[in-house]
């Protein structure tokens, strides 16, 4: 691949010749048909190859993924069939200088949400003080009661999360949601990177992006500071639902990344409020659980009963102060898609900050005027269900039939606290091999930016998840509704 | 370590070991069909009793009629042995088995074993598996080998050589153990009573006994060229050199076992499989000083077999994490 590359001698516009630019639409790469000033030298370099080598790479990149086992499990398909996870070769750029503003950003975000959290389990001040409505909390379907008065051990609750950010038409970075219960997609960024540098060393090398490789160290250092073991000899495991989970690979990539072991909750057990693995030698005492399973399976005693991915008791170890679990139970209360409109106001309340990132305006159906104006304007909004998530529960306005709409006229009137609506953004677009037509097209994209928080603070992986929807017109990035995803490389320098 | 993890590591040795030693006995059997001027049914029947899949296949194949033409059918028993998601022993169910534990313990496996057993699951299921079935037998049951060879030998070259591995090995050995008797004791007891006792067939029958073991040129150099049933048995049950004998898999075993449960922790959990395995061990080394024919090589073989029956179990109680 190298040798042809050097000897091509087509013209600087070559692959991206005739990139047909979304109308009203940011894209990452190019303004116009020019490449953007920071990302000059990148689009030149990958300009230079041929239609014909990039399907050669992106073939060869997909065969790698699949020997490697680098799949997703399929639900619903008895054979447990595993694909791997759409992967487009092009990567997608962010300049030196906007990730700059992204990390100051996610870090404030963090330790609002992370404050935000502790007055919640604690005195409730932000809800004494009027600025946000206490139905908006204790209606929430992620509020847990049973765990206010409890401090997590290490006093993180929000050790691992992935913030969703689009850009908008200016170019202007907004965050659409928080993930901050098990959020997921991080191994696919180690991932694909190791391909990303293997299929284009030339231009990985010339653009100058920071590393990501090193995610897995910085999530064991953050486990190991909440443990409440001090030092070194606290034992940390990942917690995984098991093979059949759709995230499995990356529960085994993480834990084989951090040398820790992968458990599924049989192995565990909980003996006078602690918790112990079933080994070889004997039970062994456990510290630190990154667990991988949904908090409403963790513990049959105390949320569902019926839960087979359940340890009895693990609850009473964690209020107890015997086990710290990563991330804390309870925070689907600060990402729920109808708290998230306050999210600037809790940093306004807690740290005395203004906000560095934009949200998406948001309606809040259980308010009367914003649910009057929602109903008016139905076709031209996005319609979320609050307690959803992965593209399901949601109204597309603008692509809605009238029989959809009036779907959704119902059950907002009938359940408001559990809409919100947004007007449609844009989405940013970025260039992306299309396979069927073997040329480079427009897709648009979200980025998932990890953001890992120790007893230290918030620290942000220079990187992320980029999703990308590979169908031609859309809107939806998620993988469960055919969305890919691409390496993002943040550049160490400003142009 | 977790004694889950433990299950899947022994589990994934033995699926390994069994895909192994299935596609290297169906190639063997498929050769002496050739030449061995034998009738068909006694090539291929001893196939199914020594996987003990006979019932079965009698049952759905062959009307449990002992003259059914289904039992000479080398077509039908290698399809059965080889693609039937039924037989829980065919080489689909057994790599397929192998890579399942291996996902399980997908942070156990180094990159290097697991991508060579996940690239034989994807092999064995794609098309060009089935096509090369079809129209190069040999060469797909080669190829089938070559890809559980390549995972144990990577196994050894790239993994720790810690209580994982210990456990990975001691499943390959213990079912090797019982292949190899399971093997010995079919084609003993059906060689001896061969209708007319013809020296040239039983030299052929017992060479490829051999082969199916990987184990004819070994045994040539250790027996200078002669050919006889108590060479073959003598050298299969006590060879301590030959690394498929039934002496050598025990000691093994019993060594691996010590790295996993050493003999004087007596607080640990595993005594009572490793005082089994060392009974068993002691047992087969003082057999190497008796007479080994007729009956005595039958009463030998269903001793270590239900001896690691037995020993297994108690493992998967002590260690394993079975209930």
């Amino acid at each position: 691949m190298m040798q042809s590359q050097s000897q091509s001698q087509g013209p600087l516009a070559g692959l991206f010749d005739s990139y047909p630019a979304l109308p009203g639409t940011y894209d990452e790469m190019f303004d116009a048909q020019t490449p953007r000033a920071a990302f000059a030298r990148v689009a030149a370099l990958l300009a230079k190859m041929r239609p014909e080598e990039l399907a050669r790479a992106q073939a060869l990149a997909e065969t790698a993924l699949l020997h490697q086992g680098v799949t997703f499990s399929v639900y619903g398909d008895s054979r447990g069939t595993e694909k791997i996870f759409p992967f487009c070769l092009l990567p997608r750029l962010i300049a030196a200088d906007d990730f700059r503003v992204l990390e100051r950003g996610l870090q404030q975000r963090l330790r609002a949400l992370g404050a935000f959290l502790d007055d919640i389990y604690d005195e409730q001040k932000i809800i004494a003080a009027g600025v946000v409505p206490a139905e908006m909390i204790l209606g929430a379907a992620g509020y847990r009661p049973l765990l206010r008065g409890i401090k997590p051990p290490g006093g993180v609750r929000i050790h691992i999360s992935g913030v969703d950010l689009i850009r908008d038409p200016k170019g202007t970075w907004r965050v659409l949601e928080d993930n901050l219960r098990t959020p997921s997609g991080v191994s696919y960024v180690v991932e694909n990177r190791l391909i990303s540098k293997r299929m284009f060393p030339r231009v990985f090398d010339a653009a100058r992006v920071h590393r990501v490789d090193h995610y897995p160290t910085r999530l064991a250092e953050t486990l190991r500071s909440v443990s409440p073991v001090p030092g070194d000899d606290g034992y940390a495991v990942v917690l995984t639902p098991g093979p059949y989970n759709s995230a499995y690979f990356e529960h085994s990539f993480l834990a084989r990344t951090m040398g820790l072991e992968l458990v599924q909750a049989p192995d565990l057990f909980v003996d006078g409020d602690k918790i112990y693995c079933r080994t070889t030698r004997g039970p062994k005492r456990v510290d630190v659980i990154y667990r991988r399973t949904d908090e409403a399976f963790l513990d049959p005693e105390v949320f569902r009963p019926d839960s087979v991915l359940g340890v009895p008791g693990l609850m009473r170890a964690y209020a107890a102060g015997n086990v710290a679990l990563a991330n804390a139970p309870g925070n689907g209360v600060a990402d729920d898609k109808a708290v998230y409109p306050f999210v600037p106001d809790m940093i306004e309340f807690y740290l005395s900050e203004v906000p560095i990132l934009e949200q998406v305006q948001t309606y809040v159906c259980l308010f009367d005027d914003d649910r009057k104006y929602v109903l008016e304007h139905l076709g031209e909004m996005v319609v979320k269900a609050v307690d959803e998530a992965g593209g399901y529960g949601m109204l597309m306005g603008p692509q809605s039939t009238a029989e959809e709409r009036d779907e959704f006229r119902r059950r907002i009137e009938a359940e408001p606290r559990r809409y919100i609506a947004q007007h449609r953004i844009e989405l940013s677009s970025c260039p992306t091999w299309i396979a069927d037509r073997a040329c480079v097209e427009p897709r648009r994209v979200d980025l998932r930016p990890y953001i890992l928080t120790s007893r230290e603070g918030p620290w942000v992986l220079p990187g992320g998840l980029t999703r990308v929807a590979l169908q031609q017109g859309s809107y939806v990035v998620n993988s469960s509704q055919g969305g890919g995803s691409k390496d993002t490389w943040v550049m160490r320098e400003s142009a | 370590m977790i004694s889950r993890v433990a299950d899947h590591c022994f589990w994934f040795g033995r699926y390994v070991e069994r895909a192994e030693s299935m596609s290297r006995t169906l190639a063997a059997s498929m050769s002496l069909a050739l030449d061995a001027e034998l009738p068909p049914a006694n090539v291929w029947r001893p196939v199914l009793v020594v996987s003990g899949e006979e019932e079965r296949f009698g049952e759905r194949l062959a009307a449990n009629d002992d003259d059914h033409a289904a039992w000479g059918d080398g077509e039908l028993v290698q399809r059965f042995m080889v693609w039937d998601e039924d037989n829980g022993v065919s080489l689909l169910r057994s790599v397929l088995g192998a890579r399942w534990n291996a996902r399980s313990i997908r942070e156990v496996l180094s990159l290097e074993a697991w991508e060579a057993v996940n690239e034989l699951h994807l092999w064995i299921s794609s098309d060009a598996a089935q096509a090369m079935y079809l129209q190069h037998r040999d060469a797909f049951y080669h190829h089938a080998r070559r890809g559980t060879q390549l995972t144990l030998g990577l196994l050894r070259s790239t993994m720790l050589h810690d209580e994982p591995l210990d456990f990975m090995w001691l499943g390959v050995l213990l079912e090797r153990v019982s292949q190899t008797a399971r093997m010995l004791d079919v084609h003993h007891h059906a060689f001896t009573h061969l209708a007319r006792h013809h020296e040239i067939v039983e030299t052929a029958l017992w060479l490829s006994l051999l082969r199916g073991l990987s184990g004819s040129e070994a045994y040539l150099k250790r027996a200078a060229g002669r050919v006889s049933s108590d060479g073959v048995a003598r050298f299969l049950v006590s060879e301590p050199a030959f690394p498929r004998s039934i002496a050598y898999c025990v000691h093994s075993a019993y060594d691996r076992l010590c790295d996993i449960r050493p003999p004087e922790r007596h607080e640990l959990p595993g005594g009572v499989s490793l005082e089994q395995l060392r009974v068993l061990d002691t047992w087969v080394a003082a057999r190497a000083k008796e007479p080994l024919t007729g009956a005595a090589v039958h009463d030998l073989l269903t001793h270590v077999v239900d001896e690691v029956h037995e020993i297994c179990g108690t493992l998967g109680k002590e260690l394993l994490g079975a209930a």
